[in-house]
């Protein structure tokens, strides 16, 4: 794989050589996981056992400090909240993108560089400074304290990005693709959801990972154009936990802990496809 | 086989059925980011009373955001900002590099080492700022760790004096996002032909002349997208201060931030009775739209200017 591996002098005196790097992989390997495995075993501890044990693992695995979160705090609801925000979000993104790159990658509009260019320069715009006037737009269109603002306001957001993908993986098919098909009938839109989609599979799925993992984590929005609780999402309702339950730590380490845990299953999962992409593309935020 | 008359006809279809396939990204894309930004932009040169425009008022609200009381609010949020870009540039994409040169030289463990280090990266920088916040809390487990190791004694209290608590935070930051310049590096060393590295190495290089006279020049584009995301990201940078430090940047403003400022201006934490004043959030975010728009641009012709081509 590396093109440096190849053999140069005994293996042990090469191993040995290498002991310095490994301390420090291994160094910054701890720094990362100490504080998930501090973070873990809190949660099954009261306040008065994690000021007791420190980085020990607990007497018992109770799940209070989950069930409380859970019922007491209303985590639960939050929880659902951010489901269908992300969920809607990333299938609207995902739609509508897939549709304007279609026309934009592969028809000879004489227009196509230029609206391609309209989307692109949304990638770097920095869309929080315009707040105000959202926030007044989302007054005036009734879309304050609901959910359907905030998928409609991160699929605005994300669009650019997955027009940018969209294009670049639907431009390298063989026109004969598109151009069979229209000659046995088939229709535009059947083309494109039918032919074309399910051959850009891997654009579908970063857009997909990343528009979910940006949606599920964003605070900003929410802090904004949320007051009531019955709308809040995790990140709002957490930032809240950590001022509200301050001296109730057990309770906020496993609010933490469910807050992440649809993100910690999706990297386990899709961690290559991630580490790819960002390697690739760079384009995460 | 292709018929003039057919194709042309096929031409207006597409252009009829490409208007209809753009519109519903473009239609939401115009309203909910180009026309709030546009408005905003505007907007910056009017008097505002509340949420309603009153009338053209030039570049006053700009003016006022350099005299007092916005000055001091606006020149240490301005220093916070590249504070925190420079030390990110330093302390994540420096050691970034080191680490995916480490990670390059060994055959094994890449990618685990890789998916470790990116983990923190797709948290969101709500949660990383609370666990943080609570490990570092006085009577938290960082101060009882050091309180055991004889490296401090008594009460931990980095995040609540103005003189450490910045510089916290910046870690908490490096922290969240080392996976980025770990990962953008790898890809940009593996890109880079072996024979390159075996010459040099035959040449008697050893690993630190290798990584800096042959891979660092090599790793320019690299480096150009991480110091532009960078900059963009730390002056963005809203979530970790607001979680960890409250909305005012305590303690006493020394980590507040551009966007935390504009949030009080805009939303109405400003000041001991919390008034909003629309003007100056307006000028304020349009001069930060200007510094964003004018450094990425900068950045990315300086690195494109300095990109070896072999």
């Amino acid at each position: 794989m590396s093109a440096l591996a190849i053999s140069r002098g005994p293996a042990l005196s090469r191993q040995l050589a290498r002991l310095p790097g490994w301390m420090v992989l291994i160094v910054w390997t701890s720094a990362v996981l100490l504080p998930l495995y501090i973070l873990v075993v809190s949660c099954f501890k009261t306040t008065a056992e994690i000021y007791a044990n420190r980085l020990g693992l607990p007497t018992s695995w109770a799940f209070d400090n989950f069930v409380r979160a859970w019922t007491h705090a209303d985590l639960g609801h939050n929880f659902i909240n951010s489901l269908i925000v992300t969920g809607g979000a990333v299938t609207l993104t995902i739609v509508v993108s897939a549709m304007a790159a279609y026309p934009l990658s592969r028809y000879r509009l004489g227009w196509n560089a230029i609206m391609l260019g309209l989307f692109l320069s949304g990638i770097m715009l920095p869309i929080r400074l315009a707040s105000v006037e959202l926030f007044t737009l989302m007054r005036n269109l009734g879309l304050l304290d609901s959910l359907t603002g905030l998928i409609l306001v991160y699929s605005a957001i994300r669009i650019p990005f997955a027009v940018f993908i969209f294009a670049n993986f639907m431009r390298v098919l063989p026109s004969e693709l598109d151009e069979a098909a229209r000659m046995d009938g088939a229709g535009e839109v059947r083309i494109l959801f039918q032919i074309i989609l399910p051959m850009v599979k891997p654009a579908v799925s970063i857009v997909a990972i990343f528009t979910a993992i940006a949606v599920w984590n964003d605070f900003f929005f929410p802090l904004i154009f949320i007051f009531n609780d019955r709308y809040k999402t995790v990140p709002l309702a957490i930032s809240v936990f950590v001022g509200q339950f301050r001296t109730d730590w057990g309770l906020v380490f496993a609010s933490l802990a469910i807050s992440m845990a649809p993100i910690l299953i999706m990297y386990c999962l899709l961690a290559r496809q991630i580490r790819e992409g960002v390697g690739a593309g760079g384009g995460m935020k | 086989m292709i018929n003039p008359r057919r194709t042309s006809s096929l031409r207006r279809t597409q252009q009829r059925m490409a208007v209809l396939f753009i519109l519903p990204a473009l239609a939401v894309y115009a309203l909910f980011v180009l026309y709030p930004l546009a408005m905003s932009l505007w907007g910056s040169f009017f008097i505002w009373k509340g949420l309603r425009m009153v009338e053209f008022a030039g570049l006053s609200n700009f003016s006022r955001l350099f005299v007092f009381p916005s000055n001091a609010r606006l020149y240490g949020a301005l220093w916070h900002n590249t504070a925190w870009f420079f030390g990110i540039m330093v302390f994540q994409n420096g050691v970034g590099l080191l680490f995916a040169w480490l990670l390059f030289l060994r055959d094994r463990g890449a990618a685990f080492f890789q998916s470790v280090f990116f983990f923190p990266a797709v948290l969101s920088p709500v949660i990383v700022g609370a666990l943080w916040r609570l490990l570092l809390a006085p009577g938290g487990v960082v101060e009882w760790a050091l309180n055991g190791l004889g490296l401090h004694q008594g009460s931990l209290t980095v995040l609540g004096n103005s003189h450490t608590a910045l510089g916290m935070l910046i870690a908490v930051d490096a922290w969240n996002w080392m996976g980025l310049p770990v990962l953008i590096y790898t890809a940009g060393l593996r890109q880079i032909s072996g024979q390159i590295f075996e010459a040099a190495k035959l040449d008697g290089a050893g690993n630190a002349r290798m990584l800096f006279s042959i891979a660092l020049p090599l790793l320019i584009p690299a480096l150009g997208t991480l110091t532009t995301l960078s900059f963009i990201n730390t002056f963005n940078q809203f979530d970790i201060v607001y979680v960890m430090q409250g909305v005012q940047g305590n303690p006493s403003y020394a980590t507040d931030t551009l966007v935390t400022y504009f949030y009080r201006l805009a939303f109405g934490a400003e000041g001991a009775v919390g008034i909003t004043d629309i003007g100056l959030a307006l000028a304020l975010g349009t001069m930060l739209f200007l510094i964003l728009s004018m450094g990425t641009l900068l950045m990315l012709r300086f690195f494109d200017r300095r990109t070896v081509q072999l």
